[in-house]
């Protein structure tokens, strides 16, 4: 069976895409991906160009503004394109997931596959400005890394959609970075979102400040308290707690 | 612990007060409790504490007011967090410490517990 057929990835309107860079920033650890890629899309004024549909998603849609939407949302232009969720991933979604948006980033020829996530970081609460690393899935990516001077993870093991996600890119032949921005483990961490976006900027390009993310931070803390219960309870099933563990092969 | 229930339930009433995140790590001989209180000044936090139990109340330093949202409420708002939390051990309340920074409330509580070394024959 083609896993990827159980998830439908549906295009509104007719973008001709222009070897964009592809931004995941789907919910994980102190929802930083999110945060980061809903504060681009609001920021850039990005239109929605898309959604993603699956009979393993759970049974809901979201209301805004009056209009019926999907909770898995593409939004973008011909350069970037962002994908981001309002609900929590269920983990029997991840293979299929990824392998769909795997399949369309090869489809529209994404130059880049950019996944932003967290690192949980036990002294969150101590660190001022949260660092971020980077995972790279090929030697384009890791240079590119490198170019840029992010700092690498350089052993350990990462778990969760934006994991699965490098791995499907290679499959693919794509170049796919992750980037990931230390942060609270179950609490919404906006100044990691701040930092991602820091990050995310020397491949963008685009000149997203985040001077107001930082303003408006506990306001987007109390909106995102519901997506982070919700994503907290699915950790364990998302194998998270083996991002803590030492690999046998440590070097 | 109560933490699969107070994950799993609405995180808000209609009493004015909001179930912040909280998250309860238990380090054998502590107990380590974070609550997450955005829009909270460190003097408006109320913490006390029984043998078994913590209980959380934190004003916010201005009210939230969710409109147009959802079928029933319509309109909510909200004042504090509040919160308590049951533990199955007993703790020290008098030995209870707490610090609050940028709008993380952590909490080390001692387990109450008498221990005696065991000789071996």
């Amino acid at each position: 069976m083609n896993m990827g057929e159980l998830v439908r990835i549906v295009e509104e309107g007719a973008v001709v895409y222009n070897n964009p860079i592809v931004i995941e920033g789907l919910p994980d650890v102190g929802l930083v991906g999110t945060i980061a890629a809903s504060y681009a899309v609001e920021k850039m004024g990005y239109k929605e160009i898309g959604y993603i549909e699956s009979d393993l998603f759970p049974p809901v849609m979201v209301i805004h503004k009056g209009k019926l939407k999907s909770p898995f949302r593409i939004y973008g232009d011909e350069n970037v394109v962002i994908v981001l969720s309002e609900v929590a991933i269920p983990p029997n979604a991840v293979y299929p997931l990824t392998e769909a948006l795997a399949d369309w980033f090869k489809a529209i020829s994404a130059k880049l596959v950019i996944s932003i996530t967290g690192l949980p970081a036990k002294d969150r609460m101590d660190i001022e400005k949260p660092e971020v690393f980077a995972v790279g899935n090929n030697e384009d990516a890791m240079k590119k890394l490198k170019d840029k001077q992010v700092d690498l993870l350089e052993e350990g093991f990462i778990a969760g959609t934006y994991a699965i996600m490098q791995r499907e890119c290679s499959k693919k032949d794509l170049s796919a970075i992750s980037l990931l921005a230390q942060c609270y483990p179950v609490y919404p961490d906006p100044g990691a979102a701040a930092s991602a976006i820091e990050s995310l900027e020397k491949f963008l390009e685009l000149g997203i400040d985040v001077a107001e993310l930082n303003e408006r931070a506990e306001e987007i803390k109390l909106k995102a308290r519901d997506l982070m219960r919700q994503t907290a309870l699915s950790a364990p099933e998302m194998q998270k707690d083996v991002e803590q563990d030492m690999p046998i092969m440590y070097q | 612990m109560e933490i699969e229930r107070g994950i799993t339930k609405a995180m808000w009433g209609y009493d004015g007060n909001l179930e912040p995140l909280y998250d309860v790590e238990d380090k054998g001989a502590e107990i380590h409790v974070t609550f997450d209180l955005p829009r909270v000044r460190k003097e408006d936090v109320e913490i006390s504490t029984t043998e078994d139990t913590i209980e959380v109340i934190a004003k916010m330093s201005n009210t939230v007011c969710w409109e147009r949202w959802g079928g029933i409420q319509k309109r909510i708002t909200f004042q504090a967090f509040k919160k308590q939390i049951r533990f199955p051990v007993h703790i020290d309340p008098e030995k209870a410490t707490a610090s609050f920074k940028n709008g993380i409330l952590r909490i080390n509580l001692p387990k109450m517990r008498r221990e005696v070394l065991v000789g071996i024959d």
